[in-house]
């Protein structure tokens, strides 16, 4: 292989070849972002990593680089217990049996699916003693006339949240120029380029 | 694709036949509707392998999209440059990941598509396939072929799945970033002396054709693209694109004094299109099927940064988890 880049010139040549395992591949994490300070979190998206902290790191990256953030949280995608999904019709939470899981205190965090094609919102936090109990004690506190699409239930402490001393990492300091778009401040040039040109 | 250009595979009509009438009928007004298709909702088989691959073909297309400019990095005038081509690189590879997430809630595994990608059954845009040479080169990407992949993109947000639409609204809005920051470049090297002026004006003829290729050939209407279209898994069809494009970037171009070569481009002041000289379809058919100036070098750089990771991905390895597609 030759290249213009010396750099890959340099590279070691592989040879062969040599395909992972089908599925050898990290587990899957999923992402919510709390766009602004008092504003409920809500789901982004998903990505792999290799545990928990490494998920947040690249949570961090993918997700909260450009956009207005004050916190992100991750979650393995197994400790998110889901419900059935309703096509708009029915509120999910009239397919949420009752459960009487006794004296359980473990805290769930509820998000909740308002409207079809956007992002799952937190609720809020009910104390339960498994998944299903967590989603019934949700049925009795949140359920509205209001249609609920889908909702969730994430053991809270499966979760890596942000603690209040990393919250820094998204204080955009007012000397980092070319931090947002209208930074490109390519007009002024230009016009100065178009005035000298002038026919 | 991160550009256009899709490769659709074609259609199989009994594919179709086989599917519920109840079910598909429910699917298709729900679209009608304007109302996002989600990962737990019921979909045709056409929908979801046509939808995985150009989402995976997008995906694929932003991480070896990195690489042209990327070579760039090192050598970018100044630090400033620097630093913004390290954050729009690291952009691009951001997007990918974005894009194999919202393609695997369709059921095929990440990992699955980049053994594809290396293994070179998967398709990328082709005009990462073409070597940038001077700095002017990663200009003209960073401007000229992110604002046709913004002209793609946005169309594409439109369309019909959920995750797709959700990724895409955010990887619009870093694109911005980065045409913006290419115009600024751009403007810079037409401000500058000659010589600068003229770096840009060779880069501009090395890549026009490539990028008059981007958008892909003409469709021809078939009965598959009218179902990808009512689907809203194709958005319009690459000349609507490519038309587009040329209506929004062309005057700019002009605006800086620069040539276009192409001695039969303009626009039709009666139908409000674009003319031009018909493309070199087979040298894009070439290209695509492997034979550009580099193909070989874009997936070996590839192959090569996936065997030297693959002992941190063994080391950081956790093999009692299990494989769970992500939620959406």
């Amino acid at each position: 292989m030759k290249s213009l880049d010396p750099r890959v010139n340099r590279l070691p040549q592989i040879t062969g070849e040599k395909n992972k395992k089908p599925l050898d591949q990290f587990g899957t994490y999923e992402v919510f972002v709390q766009p602004k300070e008092g504003k409920p979190f809500q789901h982004e998206g998903a990505l792999h990593a290799p545990n928990l902290e490494m998920a947040y790191v690249l949570a961090k990256e993918a997700f909260t680089r450009r956009f207005t953030c004050s916190s992100v949280f991750v979650v393995n995608t197994s400790d998110v217990f889901t419900s059935p999904t309703t096509d708009g019709h029915e509120n999910v939470y009239n397919q949420i049996d009752d459960v009487k899981d006794g004296s359980g205190k473990i805290e769930y965090e509820i998000y909740q699916l308002l409207k079809r094609g956007k992002q799952h919102q937190l609720a809020g936090t009910v104390v339960a003693g498994s998944p299903a109990g967590a989603l019934a004690k949700a049925k009795s506190l949140f359920r509205s006339d209001k249609i609920v699409y889908n909702v969730w239930a994430i053991e809270k402490n499966k979760i890596r949240f942000t603690a209040d001393e990393e919250k820094d990492l998204w204080h955009t300091l007012p000397e980092k120029k070319f931090r947002d778009a209208s930074d490109y401040k390519g007009g002024d040039k230009l016009k100065e380029f178009l005035e000298r040109h002038k026919i | 694709m991160y550009g256009g250009g899709n490769t659709f595979e074609g259609i199989k009509t009994d594919s179709l036949a086989s599917e519920d009438p109840v079910q598909m009928a429910a699917f298709e007004a729900r679209i009608a509707r304007g109302e996002k298709i989600e990962p737990t909702d019921w979909m045709p088989q056409l929908y979801r392998k046509q939808l995985i691959r150009m989402i995976e073909q997008h995906a694929h297309s932003e991480i070896i999209g990195a690489l042209p400019e990327g070579t760039w990095i090192t050598r970018a005038p100044g630090f400033k440059r620097k630093m913004a081509l390290m954050a729009k690189v690291q952009d691009e590879v951001g997007h990918a990941q974005l894009l194999y997430s919202a393609a695997e809630t369709l059921g095929k595994p990440r990992e699955q598509m980049i053994d594809d990608l290396i293994n070179g059954k998967s398709k990328y845009s082709n005009v990462f396939n073409y070597p940038t040479f001077t700095w002017a080169d990663c200009c003209f990407i960073s401007w000229l072929v992110d604002a046709g992949a913004i002209v793609n993109q946005l169309a594409n947000a439109k369309g019909s799945y959920g995750p797709y639409c959700r990724a895409l609204d955010r990887i619009c809005a870093e694109e911005s970033f980065h045409l913006k920051y290419g115009h600024h470049c751009v403007i810079y090297l037409a401000s500058g002396t000659q010589n600068q002026r003229d770096l840009f004006q060779e880069a501009l003829n090395r890549w026009w054709p490539p990028m008059m290729h981007f958008f892909g050939p003409s469709d021809k209407i078939s009965a598959h693209t009218e179902i990808l279209m009512r689907w809203k898994v194709k958005m319009g069809t690459n000349d609507d694109m490519r038309n587009q494009f040329l209506d929004m970037y062309v005057p700019k171009i002009w605006e800086l004094g620069f040539t276009i070569p192409d001695p039969l481009l303009k626009k039709n002041p009666e139908t409000g299109t674009w003319e031009y000289t018909e493309p070199d379809w087979e040298e894009f058919k070439r290209v695509i099927n492997g034979d550009g100036p580099c193909n070989k070098e874009r997936l070996q750089v590839r192959r090569i940064a996936e065997e030297r990771g693959r002992w941190v991905r063994e080391a950081l390895k956790a093999p009692q988890d299990k494989y769970v597609m992500p939620l959406a």
